[in-house]
């Protein structure tokens, strides 16, 4: 429980921290195609039967700016279902539900790119959505996820990579490149690996990203904080 | 209020103490129901125990024509809270209330674009099981254009409070899983307290929330309708 006391704590303070940092730096943000292409998801359906869309029911962006920085966090899917996901594995699993798409990830990367977008200038809050009510039991298996993720990346990253200076990098993502859009996870799939690589879909991705993340408690979701170390 | 708070103390120095305190410990989930566009809308509002989406249905409310509706429940701690009314897709939230509290909460539903794809309740019937008194089978004929049901085929008991998710013709391991079309059915206790349609709303919504209309008595379905 320290480490969620942390994250927690780095959370009252973001508000200040995250206006300082924003004004310093422009914001980086997902390309602004990406992000429109991720609204164009969000506002129209692919399906002619089903109208519905994404924004059927969340048509206020000022109401879906905070989902963003509260990833990763549990999505309480039906049970046994329910895990902590990162933003880009909620939305394919919406966008697989809602619009039946056989593969969801493209659909699912551009409107992680749109959230992204929206929340640029938020505080990062895994967990923590604004006026949501916290969940005990949802932030003890963040707090689990996180731990998982500390291993994971002791045993996939930590021969090149340091955490703190590499989870600064986590918010470059989804971008432009290479062509036509790369998440952070499909990044992560590809990236050396000197195991069996993760799916992006995995739960120990989203281990491996909510460890990543909580590096980053209370900073704006879209400052650039570093690069992409080779 | 001076004056509940003055017969609360009357109760108390009467020797109604557990009278004073049942009234302290009251945990209500109260709220709005309002379309997009700020109408009042009258309907359903269910509850789930613990987690949202583990189905594990506990009680319910009629949301009033002027979109009111209070629900006491008999803890405090997580819900998932799900509203319906007829014409709109239903809207999910977790919510958390403290016990003794009051939780007060808004919701706007937004309207079926096309009624297409949405479920129908085809017909609904009570049947008092021959040979066994004191249970009643509640059974809805349910049917989903698309074939993706999922486990809300809901009854609600405005006489008891009570909601529930009827079962599936066949076993459906997997809530994630689509359910099949068909006669859904649950077994209701009528021994303390006898059974009345008149009680007795339906609704049911799809994995890709389509919501059927609120069938209730006389349960006579009616083509459904795009609100305008």
């Amino acid at each position: 429980m320290p480490r969620l006391a942390v994250l927690l704590g780095a959370l009252a303070l973001g508000g200040t921290g995250a206006t300082r940092a924003a004004a310093e730096a422009p914001a980086d943000v997902p390309a602004p195609g990406l992000a429109a292409e991720g609204q164009r998801w969000w506002t129209r359906s692919p399906d002619p039967v089903n109208p519905v869309a994404c924004a059927t029911c969340h048509d206020d962006p000022a109401a879906i700016r905070g989902w963003a920085p509260s990833f990763p966090k549990v999505k309480p899917l039906p049970p046994p279902h329910a895990r902590v996901m990162t933003l880009l594995q909620a939305n394919a699993e919406a966008v697989a539900r809602h619009y039946r798409l056989e593969d969801p990830l493209p659909a699912a990367t551009a409107i992680t790119a749109y959230l992204t977008a929206l929340a640029a200038d938020l505080p990062v809050s895994p967990g923590v959505s604004p006026g949501q009510p916290l969940f005990p039991h949802r932030l003890r298996q963040l707090e689990a996820s996180v731990s998982r993720g500390a291993r994971s990346f002791g045993a996939r990253c930590a021969g090149c990579h340091r955490p703190a200076e590499v989870a600064p990098a986590t918010r470059r993502f989804p971008r432009p490149w290479p062509e036509p859009l790369q998440a952070l996870e499909t990044f992560l799939t590809g990236h050396r690996p000197s195991r069996p690589p993760l799916d992006w879909s995995d739960p120990e991705m989203a281990d491996l990203v909510a460890y990543l993340v909580s590096h980053l408690a209370g900073e704006p979701l879209g400052s650039p904080g570093g690069s992409i170390p080779p | 209020m001076r004056r509940i708070v003055s017969l609360l103390a009357i109760a108390a120095a009467l020797g109604f103490p557990a009278l004073a305190a049942t009234a302290r410990a009251q945990t209500v989930i109260a709220g709005t129901v309002k379309s997009k566009a700020g109408r009042p809308l009258g309907g359903l509002a269910l509850l789930e125990k613990g987690e949202i989406h583990n189905n594990l249905w506990d009680r319910g409310a009629l949301v009033d024509a002027q979109g009111r509706f209070r629900i006491e429940v008999a803890a405090g701690g997580a819900y998932g809270l799900h509203v319906y009314s007829s014409g709109y897709i239903y809207s999910p939230q977790a919510i958390r209330v403290e016990t003794g509290k009051t939780l007060e909460v808004q919701v706007a539903l937004a309207p079926e674009p096309t009624r297409a794809s949405t479920p129908v309740i085809r017909k609904v019937g009570f049947f008092p099981w021959e040979g066994h008194p004191g249970v009643t089978f509640v059974k809805a004929d349910v049917a989903d254009p698309r074939n993706i049901l999922g486990p809300q085929v809901l009854a609600f008991d405005a006489g008891t409070g009570r909601a529930y998710a009827l079962e599936p013709p066949q076993k459906v391991r997997d809530l994630k899983a689509n359910f099949p079309n068909g006669v859904y059915q649950l077994q209701v206790d009528t021994r303390a307290r006898a059974l009345d349609p008149r009680d007795w709303h339906f609704v049911v919504a799809d994995h890709q929330c389509n919501t059927s209309d609120i069938l209730s008595f006389p349960h006579e379905p009616k083509p459904q309708q795009v609100v305008q």
